[in-house]
């Protein structure tokens, strides 16, 4: 699903964010991105989901060099992308209704059936109850799970998530890790960057450690 | 592989590849294709009309919840629009007296005081058979005398006078009513025998078209000034609605959004902007035409003439609202483009 070959990747000519990555990622594994922070987790990321271009290598998503796609299909590129972000990235003046329905709605997916889907990813995160409140209202915990509905709604074969437990207690943390598995197990590839060590090694899925943009081990591979 | 090397494949069907490539009978497949391809381009369309219509409406709700602000935008573009739009109302009444004016570009061909009738009929014959000359009109002393009388409302001026001092006149209508052309036709007319002067009056006649001309460029000038002070206004107006949403529209292109989707509700503003501006402005013309009216016709009436401000018809305010719709979604246009490229999604 994901291969990353000679990865390099600067910022302005001099730092080294990323340096000689190569690892691979299957159609439907889960995996933990591990490390420091500043050791690259979101760099990564942000490569996979074409935010950013390598400056050396290839990342190959779903047998695609995506350096080659062209900008005008970037946005069709992402849409099959599901990501959870530290910071939810929700819209505040929006209901959480409106705030899960947005993917659908850039994707011009037909009114009654989006609010179908919306319903039926809410109702997973166990937030249906609350589809009109606004995020301001909700918890850090409860905004993260809407943050994951958006995620997933439109059923994206790969989902991404940088430090989706950031500031979550740890029962919180389990109950977003549980839900991560349960997409995992439907057949989603699963591609979360946690830095929560206590939390990922209890979980039993692959680790990619990295230390100052390079992978320094990976562990539990399959 | 890039996704373009495949060129039948939608867009969305990258991360599908591998199903796509393995086919289980050829002969059906197409078809399904072909039926697949049409229904998801026909939702595809109702989803993209369904997105600019709610675009539409949200955006002029955006404009009504702010009423005060918005309308001030919309009355500066009114205003950017009432100067040049007014000055080519003028110019357009000043054009209907300019086609007057080309009936009676004329030349008067003045007899000798001594020409009687008999050689005022022989003259005109003669002039008439010159080539270039479409039509006379041969006016007696005594018609020369009344149309002078009326023209002037000299009356009892000129009744105090013994005899007549007009000479009978030839007014001769030219083919052509080039100056050069008429000067000439001038000159052999002058040179016939029995004539005292030909007369061309087109100095006055080319002073007020050049003056037609200067103000046709000035109007043009102003307009295309006054536009792109529109463009200003309105880009500065999105401008600032972008860098207040500039959130909202990280995070729809994160998840995906084209540019297209990012831009449209700021092109429907500023086409909102560009209406209300243009209907503000046809406003603006109608109040001031009644304003002025008034004395206007007082004027022409003191002058024994009747003349009326010219007003914008049907097809004119059509084009004034639709400059100004195009105006204020142009500025939208180029303040979204300018800002999309430095909005980079974190």
């Amino acid at each position: 699903m994901i291969a990353f070959e000679h990865v390099g990747k600067r910022y302005g000519g001099r730092f080294e964010a990323l340096a000689h990555l190569n690892f691979r990622v299957a159609r439907g594994e889960m995996v933990f991105l591990t490390g420091h922070s500043g050791a690259g987790k979101s760099s990564l990321l942000r490569l996979i989901m074409r935010l950013e271009k390598p400056s050396r290598g290839r990342v190959v998503v779903a047998g695609h060099d995506i350096a080659q796609l062209h900008a005008s299909q970037v946005p069709f590129y992402r849409r099959q992308i599901g990501v959870v972000f530290q910071d939810h990235q929700l819209l505040f003046d929006r209901s959480i209704f409106h705030n899960v329905s947005l993917p659908l709605e850039i994707q011009g997916v037909e009114p009654r059936e989006a609010a179908r889907r919306v319903r039926a990813a809410l109702d997973k995160v166990g937030l249906l109850h609350r589809e009109k409140a606004l995020p301001i209202e909700l918890s850090g915990g409860e905004q993260q799970r809407v943050g994951i509905a958006r995620a997933v709604v439109n059923k994206p074969s790969l989902l991404l998530a940088d430090e989706p437990t950031g500031n979550l207690d740890p029962q919180l943390s389990a109950d977003i890790m549980a839900l991560f598995e349960d997409f995992n197990r439907i057949g989603t590839t699963v591609m979360i960057a946690s830095h929560d060590l206590a939390l990922i090694a209890r979980l039993r899925h692959r680790i990619l450690r990295l230390s100052d943009g390079r992978l320094v081990a990976d562990e539990g591979a399959v | 592989m890039r996704p373009s090397a495949t060129p039948k494949r939608p867009k969305g069907a990258a991360l599908k590849a591998p199903r796509s490539t393995a086919k289980p009978s050829a002969d059906r497949a197409p078809q399904r294709g072909a039926r697949s391809q049409q229904t998801r381009f026909s939702s595809r369309l109702r989803a993209w009309g369904r997105h600019h219509r709610s675009m539409a409406w949200d955006s002029f709700y955006r404009l009504v919840r702010y009423p005060l602000g918005n309308l001030l935008t919309m009355l500066a573009i009114a205003i950017a629009l009432v100067l040049p739009a007014a000055l080519w109302l003028t110019l357009d009444s000043a054009r209907l007296l300019d086609a007057e004016l080309d009936e009676s570009a004329t030349l008067t061909v003045y007899l000798a005081l001594s020409a009687d009738d008999a050689q005022a009929q022989r003259i005109e014959e003669a002039v008439n058979a010159e080539p270039s000359v479409l039509g006379t009109q041969l006016i007696s002393a005594e018609q020369g005398m009344a149309e002078f009388q009326q023209s002037l409302g000299l009356d009892d001026a000129l009744a105090g006078l013994e005899s007549n001092p007009l000479p009978i006149s030839i007014v001769v209508r030219p083919e052509s009513i080039e100056p050069a052309a008429m000067q000439q036709l001038a000159s052999t007319l002058e040179a016939l025998s029995g004539v005292d002067e030909v007369r061309v009056d087109l100095a006055w006649v080319e002073r007020l078209r050049n003056l037609a001309e200067l103000g046709r460029r000035v109007a043009l000038a102003l307009g295309a000034l006054f536009g792109l002070g529109v463009l200003l206004v309105v880009g500065n107006t999105i401008r600032l609605s972008v860098e207040s949403r500039r959130r909202e529209m990280e995070v729809v292109m994160l998840i995906g959004a084209t540019h297209a989707f990012v831009r449209r509700p700021f092109l429907y503003s500023g086409a909102w902007y560009g209406v209300g501006g243009g209907l503000l402005a046809l406003g603006l013309l109608g109040v001031g035409n009644h304003w002025l009216s008034l004395p206007v016709a007082a004027l022409a009436a003191s002058y024994g003439a009747s003349f009326s401000l010219p007003q914008l018809d049907v097809t004119g305010s059509t084009i004034l609202l639709s400059c100004s719709t195009l105006l204020g979604w142009l500025g939208a246009w180029l303040a979204v483009t300018r800002h999309l490229s430095s909005i980079r999604p974190k």
